[in-house]
């Protein structure tokens, strides 16, 4: 065996116990799904048939795949926001302002607490009669605010409000980062140019962070596509299926209706829209990140 | 590029279930699923056998007494007791674990299209194989709801019973009598109307107890009418609905539904504290019923039957038949072994149970003993009149045959109706599609 083959052998045995992990718990239940999404399997059923393409043409007629499509469109869009908002918080915080630190640290906060005990303390303030934020807008004179999580029309807006509150820390950090690499040089040149505030930011700050929105906005569309745990915990999907995302519908029907050959069909369709959606953002980050 | 290994969690937890399924078909093959009288582990001085039982009762409410009492009479067969919660995540662990064959002896199932579910997959003993307990003699007509491919895969252990919770100190305020065992929905909200005040509401329900208006009436005029198509739109169906919406929105009467979803409402706790003067629920309550250190009231309860929907309904069925169905797993090795304990069980063994609202459904236990210990140190606490009218009355009961693909369809829209975001006719219209639906889609 020559240096190169030994070399090369070594390399594969270091990523070998990963690899096994990888295999055995992701390749091998992948292409398992992708087999099982053209039969009628259903787990502990004995019975397994081939059913063709009938879970899909049962998937394009079902309402609730419908819904569950556009709830997932509205919870997306707490990505973008979350990210405008933690751009402008990022900024602030990056000067000299008061208790600088300790505000870091309040937005940081929730990313780093657990997921569903924050779930629980937003039911309460959303809580319609009695919550926090409803008793709140009563004594400022709303005579009827919103039911929140409690009506069909507002849950999915509600789940997007502790979804953005939740994902603002974790975008602000690397906003903070980011704004630390900014070099002083341009903003001073920019200064002497006589460009203003907000100039700055539009033209020299928010092209040079670029990267890290570009980052954020990937990481966090796919992060919120198969987003579970605070949902399951607050809503469960209801009322009705107003909250239902499209990667809850995928584990009712896997785990709780054992409908595995359907939920595999969902979950590659799913997939077939994360894939779609990152491609898209791959090609347009050409035109708007610099690095 | 990251998206890959991003999908990948997501679709692992998906996945991995189903490839452990798998591994699990290959055992089933290889396993008989008959029982020979031989194959136990019947030898009389062999050491002692092990047999571990699943149930979703804490270990500490009744459970652990239950197997401590067994094992110190049977040294040479110990019985270890191990909790699953019985919600999704905990059911699939139990299948899991006997598709992947992890020693389970036996195991409780607490619905219907569960337990067929079990019985398809190859994971519960005929027990009609052993023909020394007759559970229909023993357990009487409503066993039968709990029978699959007409035999016993389960012995149904426990009396389900369904019943309006009554602060009897807010009734005698309000002038009410203890309503009749017949009454009816338009009862219902009158007495809820009349009870409601400043920080206390007529009448709270348990989510589970929702449900019981809507079956009993289907159980009784069935869930489909005589072409196969959804009857869940039965005008007695609708007008459950429409009681329950004028008790929530116009009457104020009982919380709204969305406002009791979003808050988690226990409504237990609730009763006992003296926020609510009527509850909807069932005998599970008892364990809170019973707890004065946590839950300390000082009102006595009476009891009243779930109402029918309207006076003149004639074949309305009430919430209850029996529950607590255990099986007996066709892989354990010591099949005969865990029928002599599942007999012992269901003959009295489970007493200890009862503190927690499960009678024995058994002719032969002991249900005076079993009634001693539901009331606890409590008994001046209830109504003794209503409980033994209510909690021990002989009625027509069901078991829901519905799959849970269906019970979840005909909440969903009503939820959205409750919630005012849909109307009655579009709730009725969509709940039957569905179930109709589901029935095309499950030929």
């Amino acid at each position: 065996m020559n240096w190169n083959r030994k070399q090369q052998l070594t390399g594969y045995l270091f990523i070998l116990p990963n690899m096994i992990g990888v295999i055995l718990f992701f390749v091998i239940p992948a292409l398992f799904s992708l087999g099982i999404m053209f039969t009628n399997y259903k787990y502990t059923s004995p019975n397994i048939e081939f059913t063709g393409l009938d879970n899909f043409s049962r998937l394009f007629q079902d309402p609730i795949f419908y819904q569950s499509l556009e709830n997932t469109a509205i919870f997306l869009a707490a990505v973008p926001i979350s990210i405008a908002l933690a751009f402008f918080v990022a900024l602030a915080l990056n000067q000299n302002v008061y208790l600088k630190n300790m505000l870091r640290t309040m937005y940081f906060l929730p990313y780093i607490t657990s997921g569903v005990a924050v779930s629980f303390v937003w039911m309460l303030l959303f809580q319609p009669s009695q919550g926090i934020i409803n008793n709140t807008l009563r004594s400022i004179g709303i005579a009827n605010p919103p039911g929140w999580l409690s009506t069909t029309d507002t849950s999915m807006f509600a789940i997007d409000i502790i979804w953005i509150w939740f994902l603002l820390g974790y975008n602000m950090i690397i906003y903070l980062a980011a704004l630390q690499e900014v070099p002083q040089e341009m903003l001073e040149a920019a200064r002497i140019d006589g460009a203003s505030r907000w100039r700055t930011v539009v033209s020299v700050i928010f092209p040079l962070v670029s990267p890290s929105t570009f980052l954020l906005l990937i990481t966090g569309l796919i992060s919120s596509m198969k987003t579970f745990g605070m949902i399951q915990a607050v809503t469960q999907g209801g009322p009705g299926n107003s909250t239902t995302i499209l990667s809850m519908y995928v584990y009712q029907n896997a785990f709780r209706y054992y409908e595995m050959g359907y939920a595999s069909a969902i979950s590659w369709v799913l997939f077939a829209i994360i894939f779609i959606i990152t491609m898209i953002q791959w090609v347009g980050q050409k035109k708007w990140v610099h690095y | 590029m990251t998206n890959k290994r991003k999908w990948g969690t997501a679709a692992l937890s998906v996945l991995l279930a189903t490839s452990l399924a798998a591994c699990g078909g290959g055992n089933e093959a290889t396993n008989g699923a008959s029982p020979s009288p031989g194959s136990g582990n019947s030898g009389g001085d062999s050491k002692p056998v092990t047999l571990t039982m699943w149930g979703g009762v804490p270990a500490e409410a009744g459970p652990q007494a239950v197997v401590d009492a067994w094992n110190a009479e049977n040294p040479d067969v110990q019985v270890k007791y191990e909790r699953f919660v019985n919600d999704d995540a905990g059911n699939l662990k139990l299948d899991t674990a006997l598709a992947t064959n992890q020693n389970i002896d036996l195991y409780v199932t607490y619905n219907l299209p569960v337990l067929v579910k079990r019985v398809e997959a190859g994971n519960a003993l005929d027990l009609n194989t052993y023909g020394d307990y007759n559970i229909d003699e023993k357990m009487g007509e409503d066993a039968k709801a709990w029978k699959v491919k007409d035999s016993y895969y389960g012995m149904p252990t426990k009396k389900n019973v369904s019943f309006v919770w009554l602060n009897k100190n807010a009734l005698d305020e309000a002038g009410l009598p203890v309503p009749p065992l017949d009454w009816n929905m338009g009862d219902l909200q009158k007495y809820a109307k009349a009870l409601t005040k400043e920080k206390r509401f007529g009448y709270v329900m348990d989510m589970s107890a929702y449900n019981s208006i809507f079956d009993g009436t289907n159980a009784g005029s069935g869930y489909t009418k005589t072409d196969g198509s959804s009857n869940l739109d039965d005008p007695n169906v609708k007008k459950a609905y429409e009681t329950l919406y004028n008790m929530q929105h116009t009457d104020k009467s009982m919380p709204t539904l969305g406002e009791q979803l979003t808050s988690k409402m226990p409504t237990d706790a609730a009763f006992l504290k003296g926020e609510a003067a009527m509850l909807g629920a069932g005998e599970f309550v008892f364990r809170s019923a019973n707890n004065l250190k946590d839950f300390p009231h000082d009102f006595q309860i009476a009891f009243a039957m779930i109402p029918k929907v309207s006076a003149d309904q004639s074949n309305f069925k009430y919430p209850g038949g029996l529950g607590d169905v255990i099986s007996i797993n066709p892989k354990s090795e010591n099949k005969d072994k865990a029928w002599e304990f599942l007999k012992w069980y269901a003959d009295g063994g489970m007493k200890p149970l009862a503190a927690g609202g499960r009678i024995p459904a058994s002719k032969d236990a002991d249900i005076g003993a079993a009634l001693d210990t539901l009331l606890g140190s409590n008994k001046e606490g209830y109504d003794v009149k209503s409980l033994e009218e209510v909690v021990f009355g002989k009625f027509p009961t069901y078991t829901v045959p519905l799959s849970q693909q269906v019970v979840d369809a005909r909440r969903e829209e009503y939820e959205k109706y409750f919630t005012q975001s849909q109307s009655i006719e579009d709730t009725l219209k969509n709940t039957v599609k569905r179930h109709n639906d589901f029935v095309k889609n499950s030929k």
